[in-house]
């Protein structure tokens, strides 16, 4: 079990005018599965290429149960990294594939073989020792990969969108692999993906990767439902943005006035406000002002299946609502009433 | 092809049922067919007819003006080019100086391919330039310099200072294809290997020498060729005291015995012939084709 700790990592390749990373700070505690989460460009590769070695960052310092390893070559970290190609090397059978890393610390050949089987059974493969890579689907080669990674029981365990370039179904079911083995060897891993809910679905938090930086890091349900700025919002679907005065539990907005949930009392003081397209509630009939409504005309309507979105205009802004029961249809051009239950409303930072 | 048939069909004789258009199919898939032989045999004429006068001369005796085919053969113009000592010797020499500069080249060549193919840096264009300047540049002038600087360093007329000469033409066929192996080589696969614990010389070892193995089995095979028919430069650096193949050949040239210089024609092909047939064939087997065809060898995505 191993703690990860970055501190103000800076890294910035030749020729281009941004840094990569910028005063990256960042703690992975020990057994956790942390995703790093974020546009492609945001740098969250790199993160793992430094741990991992491959790279040196400019400047900053990179821990392992707080001793710094940038000293250490990547070949003696123990921190395995799994790229998104499978990257089996193809002229070596499976079992040469997966003891690979075995047979480099010398291990016993008795060893080795059951250790294989093990692996292989471990990512629901057995019996494949005798192929190579080539006669392999793409999720095997990458569940294959993984038992590469895992033969040597690393201290620190980091993928790089491995299921990235598999198909829908097979890439649900080894997310469900990687979060069971991941669980049963207690592995700190650290995990790379673009997709939301990939990183919902595995990690234990998430931490936000914007320009560089760690915009916001939580665990899954905290970041989806309160994102604490409004980059972070923007990324995990939050469309919605109220700014405005708060004085005395009120909201006074842009689109109107607003009650907030009752924490939010003291001085009047600017603040921007926000709020998930699937907590706003379309109102049939008329609203008053218990019901904490305002009015709008709607401009446009997607059915997605399990949902209905709606483009609603209240006061000059555009305002998405995610509606789950879809028995009534709103057709544009209709006026409605747009319900902001107080206690779905958070505060978020940043213009 | 179907649909033209089934035009030309219409125009021609106005042809409506199936079995004429595919009548017409048929002849014209026919037609193609034997274009395709007619070409591959002129072809194999074009390439095969010098040698096969070559084995004519050489393994036959009285071969006189009206006879289309030598009355007698024979395989005594050849056991007495490979008894003649001179002959040996050239043998010898031109099989010991091109696996030398084989060697020499891939040691050479490897590095400066490695990172004119992976790295991308200012001015590498100018380097690939003058990479490339030895095939430009007539081979008198660098010979008769390089003559001065080894006859300083005492190198002409042995075989190392020969074989050394020859990788001027050598090395840019060598760096090229090797770079152009190495501009599709994925540095994942050594990254891979080296977080999985492996150190640099292993990783050259079990990953990188297996993986780009037959880029070198190709640039070896130039290599190999191109110093095999070097005749400026080893005359030049060899000083008339190392003899190779294409130097005895040219001498028994101008003595102008049709049948010796047949027979040794064919011995100074016959070695590079098989060479270029056992690299074939290995770039051919399950090994070759794993290697091409395996697990993904591009350029990965990140």
């Amino acid at each position: 079990m191993t703690s990860i700790t970055l501190d103000n990592l800076h890294i910035r390749y030749p020729r281009q005018p941004h840094p990569v990373l910028d005063g990256l700070a960042l703690a992975v505690q020990s057994g956790e599965l942390l995703a790093l989460l974020g546009p492609s460009g945001s740098g969250k590769s790199t993160i793992l290429k430094l741990i991992a070695g491959i790279e040196r960052p400019d400047t900053g310092d990179i821990c392992f149960d707080g001793q710094s390893i940038l000293s250490i070559p990547a070949n003696r970290r123990n921190a395995v990294l799994m790229f998104q190609k499978a990257y089996l090397f193809p002229f070596m059978s499976i079992e040469e594939n997966i003891s690979f890393g075995l047979k480099v610390q010398g291990a016993a050949c008795a060893t080795i073989r059951a250790a294989v089987r093990r692996m292989l059974e471990l990512v629901e493969l057995p019996g494949i020792e005798r192929k190579f890579p080539a006669q392999l689907s793409g999720g095997e080669q990458q569940r294959v990969a993984l038992a590469r990674a895992l033969v040597t029981r690393p201290r620190v365990l980091m993928l790089d969108e491995p299921l990235s370039s598999l198909d829908t179904n097979v890439r649900a079911t080894l997310q469900e692999a990687i979060r069971r083995i991941q669980r049963e060897l207690g592995l700190t891993t650290i995990l790379v993906t673009h997709d939301l809910s990939e990183a919902m679905v595995l990690a234990d938090r998430v931490a936000l990767l914007l320009d560089g930086r760690i915009e916001a890091c939580a665990a899954p349900r905290v970041l989806f439902q309160r994102p604490p700025t409004r980059n972070a919002a923007r990324f995990v679907g939050v469309s919605t943005f109220l700014e405005g005065t708060v004085e005395q539990c009120h909201l006074q907005s842009t689109l109107g006035r607003l009650s907030l949930p009752h924490n939010t009392a003291g001085p009047s003081r600017p603040a921007t406000f926000a709020i998930r397209p699937e907590h706003l509630r379309l109102l049939n009939g008329a609203a008053d002002e218990a019901s904490n409504a305002l009015p709008g005309t709607i401009t446009d309507m997607i059915y997605r299946g399990e949902a209905t979105e709606y483009q609603v205009r209240i006061a000059d802004q555009q305002v998405r609502v995610r509606q789950f029961s879809a028995d009534t249809d709103h057709a544009p051009g209709t006026v409605v009433w747009v319900q902001f239950p107080p206690e779905h409303l958070f505060e978020v930072e940043g213009a | 092809m179907f649909r033209r048939c089934k035009e030309i069909g219409h125009a021609a004789h106005g042809a409506r049922t199936k079995q004429d258009v595919l009548h017409c199919f048929m002849m014209h898939q026919r037609l193609f067919a034997t274009t395709y032989t007619l070409t591959r045999l002129v072809l194999y004429l074009v390439l095969l007819a010098p040698v096969a006068v070559f084995v004519l001369h050489a393994f036959s005796v009285r071969w006189f003006y009206p006879q289309v085919l030598p009355a007698e053969w024979t395989l005594e113009p050849l056991l007495r080019q490979l008894g003649n000592a001179d002959t040996r010797e050239a043998l010898w020499n031109s099989t010991q100086i091109a696996l030398l500069v084989s060697v020499l080249s891939l040691l050479v060549g490897y590095p400066a391919a490695r990172v004119l193919g992976l790295r991308s840096f200012r001015g590498k264009s100018i380097v690939y330039l003058l990479l490339f300047l030895p095939t430009i540049i007539p081979p008198v002038a660098t010979g008769i310099g390089l003559n001065i600087l080894f006859l300083r360093l005492q190198l002409t007329g042995t075989i190392f200072g020969v074989a050394l000469v020859h990788l001027i033409p050598v090395l840019p066929y060598v760096v090229f294809t090797l770079a152009s192996v190495f501009a599709r080589y994925d540095i994942n696969f050594e990254h891979q290997a080296r977080v999985l614990g492996a150190s640099g010389w292993r990783i050259f070892q079990t990953v990188t020498l297996p993986l780009v193995l037959p880029g070198l089995m190709v640039a070896g095979l130039f290599a190999f060729l191109i110093s095999w028919s070097e005749y400026l430069l080893t005359l030049l650096i060899g000083g008339g005291r190392v003899l190779t193949l294409p130097l005895l050949l040219f001498s028994l040239v101008s003595g102008g015995n049709p049948t010796s210089i047949s027979a040794l024609a064919l011995l100074f092909v016959a070695l590079p012939a098989l060479a270029v047939a056992l690299t074939s064939r290995y770039l051919g087997t399950e090994a070759g084709i794993r290697f091409q065809g395996g697990a993904g060898l591009g350029r990965g995505d990140k």
